[in-house]
């Protein structure tokens, strides 16, 4: 309870006009870079990471929870207008958005999927809100032993949720693992993979690491594409959306029926609070859940607004579910917690059990910043903005590239005023481009980068402390819990046949 | 030909795990008085890491045989891609790498604007170069008014 009033208390900090302007822009960036197809809301966090040095954590944390929330719902938007999801997110929403844009209701289709994303977003908000509290004691009771299982349960679940490529996945992780390992042991004065440079002796830094992975890589990759983009842009100049069917009548919310947003959002904040799963697998299960027990299912992918409706409120719940073992355990479940705990790492801050504990009120805000975006900036920034969505999206990507590339490289120095994080973040660009291109998941490459340090040293412990028994992982019941949960997800998303596509 | 740029691309990542576990092999003992020593986690990592890439590499050299026109389906998709846009990626690389270098001696505003209007011609073309150049300029002072103004962060000058 005492948390709940922490940040309901928070929401003051919203009357701050300076902070109110970063979670405004925060949000209205996070949208932009959703909407526009090969952007990402995760692009957009790596862009602006270098920025949260100069703001206190808390004013960095909300303005990253309006982001992400925006990263979630703004791909709808391209999704129902020319059928290209502008976040892989919003993949379901088109299957039943662009068929409404074909039948001119392509306003209202937006209109849905803002409503949708709306009471997932905010429902998650509210689940995270009240659950984190009693998950961050129960992480308390993990010992050394359980932290370590904890840890590889993470990446051994990250790894096989990466379906049809399970072994690149393996690999990515492997380089975040080993590109965690260069510099100084954490345990003994000795030097590991530094080949002489006393600039790797600390190690890594994760600010070239997350630019290089998101931003430098999808810039090479958007250099080989550009042609597909142009095409984009001509198809956007064709669309054109009035503001008056914005809003979803009664009536057809009634239609949907309330069930179908819970359900959805539910589906959507569960699938969340596993690493690895994200807002994609999130929409796929809740819009493979509303088709099955749809009474006409026929219906799905011709324009029906349920399909939308469970897609986006999944989706958005997402957000609420992926910042769980983030801020209770120190487990990054998707590319954009992992860049908020960058967030948090920057600035010195542990994540994990104590900081729900011991610092809640640094987290306060940004469940508070979490919910404010969903309720209030969601509905706004489509009925203020949703018009000249279309003309922003369709915005030159020369131009819009000449900014992303400037914005990245300059915020690779940064960190320490040395263009040796700049090369840095070009040479992990350079390798994550390459495994993008050959269909590596880098997303695992990074989370291993995260994880890594902590794995290590949570198996050293262990064994010192159980005379090298490896048995200790098997004889301590947290460890033990972990270890069978490993195996459960292994069979569930490895082992036993993949779920059937719903259309 | 066996090679293609799969196979040479795996081929990679095989010898960086090998050499990556033979390094850790030099860093000394795993095991030292039933307690795990420096080099005991970057031996268990290679070892996966030689695993997984030796799996991926088996596969892809297995397909190569299997599927011999695939060398031709590579070249053909190489070949739609524009020539434009199959160097794209090694400018814009070449790009930043130079970026990199001049950043200190030039200074922030003349190496980002020759930066910036790099990115933007191999974006699109060297058509209207002078209207390129406003626009790079813009977006550079933009960006100094972002790190330096707004959020604090000294960039280099040209004149230190």
């Amino acid at each position: 309870m005492e948390f709940i009033n922490l940040v309901l208390g928070s929401f003051s900090l919203l009357l701050s006009p300076q902070i109110l302007l970063y979670v405004v822009a925060g949000f209205l960036i996070g949208t932009i870079f959703a909407s526009i197809p090969g952007l990402t809301a995760t692009l957009a966090l790596a862009l602006l990471l270098p920025l949260t040095y100069s703001l206190d954590v808390s004013t960095a944390l909300m303005a990253c929870a309006s982001i992400y929330m925006a990263g979630m719902c703004g791909g709808s938007i391209t999704a129902t207008t020319i059928n290209i999801p502008g976040a892989p997110s919003s993949m379901m929403t088109a299957l039943d958005g662009y068929p409404m844009q074909l039948q001119g209701k392509g306003p209202l289709a937006l209109g849905h999927a803002a409503f949708g994303s709306m009471v997932g977003g905010a429902l998650g908000a509210i689940l995270l809100i009240v659950l984190a509290p009693f998950v961050a004691e129960v992480a308390l009771l993990v010992k050394t032993t359980g932290k370590f299982s904890l840890l590889a349960f993470a990446i051994v679940v990250i790894v096989i949720a990466q379906r049809g490529k399970v072994v690149k996945a393996g690999m990515a992780a492997c380089i975040g693992l080993m590109l965690a390992t260069v510099g100084l042991d954490a345990m003994e004065p000795m030097t590991r993979f530094t080949f002489g440079s006393s600039e790797l002796t600390a190690g890594l830094d994760l600010m070239p690491m997350i630019i290089g992975t998101f931003a430098i890589s999808e810039i090479l990759i958007q250099a080989k594409s550009n042609g597909c983009a142009e095409k984009m842009v001509e198809a956007l100049k064709k669309v054109t959306i009035s503001r008056r069917d914005f809003i979803p009548p009664l009536s057809e919310i009634r239609k949907i029926g309330i069930m179908c947003y819970l359900k959805s959002s539910l589906i959507g904040y569960a699938v969340g609070t596993l690493p690895g799963a994200g807002g994609s697998m999130g929409s796929f299960l809740a819009y493979a859940e509303t088709v099955r027990t749809s009474d006409e299912p026929e219906t799905f992918g011709k324009g029906n607004p349920k399909g939308i409706v469970a897609s986006e409120s999944a989706n958005n719940a997402v957000c609420g579910g992926a910042l769980v073992p983030m801020l209770t355990f120190g487990i990054p479940g998707d590319p954009v917690t992992a860049i908020m705990l960058g967030v948090l790492v920057i600035n010195g801050i542990q994540p994990g059990p104590q900081l729900m504990v011991g610092q809640a009120e640094l987290i306060a805000p940004m469940l508070a910043s979490l919910l404010f975006s969903a309720l209030i900036l969601i509905p706004l920034t489509l009925y203020l903005l949703g018009p000249y969505f279309i003309k922003i999206v369709a915005i030159r990507k020369d131009v819009l590239y000449g900014i992303i590339a400037l914005l990245a490289v300059v915020g690779s120095y940064v960190a320490t005023f040395s263009t040796f994080q700049m090369m840095m973040s070009l040479i992990i660009g350079i390798l994550a481009y390459y495994l993008r291109k050959h269909d590596f998941p880098v997303i695992t490459l990074l989370l291993g980068f995260i994880l890594g340090p902590n794995l290590e040293e949570f198996l050293r412990r262990s064994l010192s402390l159980s005379n090298g028994n490896p048995m200790t992982f098997f004889t301590n019941y947290d460890s033990l819990f972990f270890v069978i949960l490993t195996l459960v997800f292994v069979y569930f998303l490895a082992i036993k046949k993949p779920l059937k596509k719903p259309f | 030909m066996l090679l293609n740029k799969n196979v040479v691309f795996h081929f990679l990542l095989f010898f960086l795990s090998v050499g990556y576990f033979v390094i850790a092999i030099n860093l000394g003992a795993p095991f030292i008085n039933n307690g795990l020593q420096p080099s005991s986690f970057p031996l268990l990592v290679g070892l996966f890491a030689m695993m997984f890439s030796s799996i991926l590499l088996y596969r892809e050299v297995k397909l190569m045989k299997s599927k011999a026109s695939s060398l031709e389906d590579d070249a053909q998709t190489d070949n739609a891609l524009s020539g434009k846009g199959r160097f794209a990626p090694l400018a814009v690389m070449l790009s930043i790498f130079l970026y990199i270098l001049l950043f200190s001696p030039l200074g922030y505003f003349f190496s980002s604007i020759l930066f910036v209007l790099s990115i933007i011609i191999i974006f699109s073309s060297l058509e209207k170069v002078l209207q390129k150049i406003v626009i790079s300029t813009i977006i550079v002072s933009f960006g100094y008014l972002v790190f330096e103004q707004m959020f604090g962060v000294r960039l280099p000058t040209l004149w230190g």
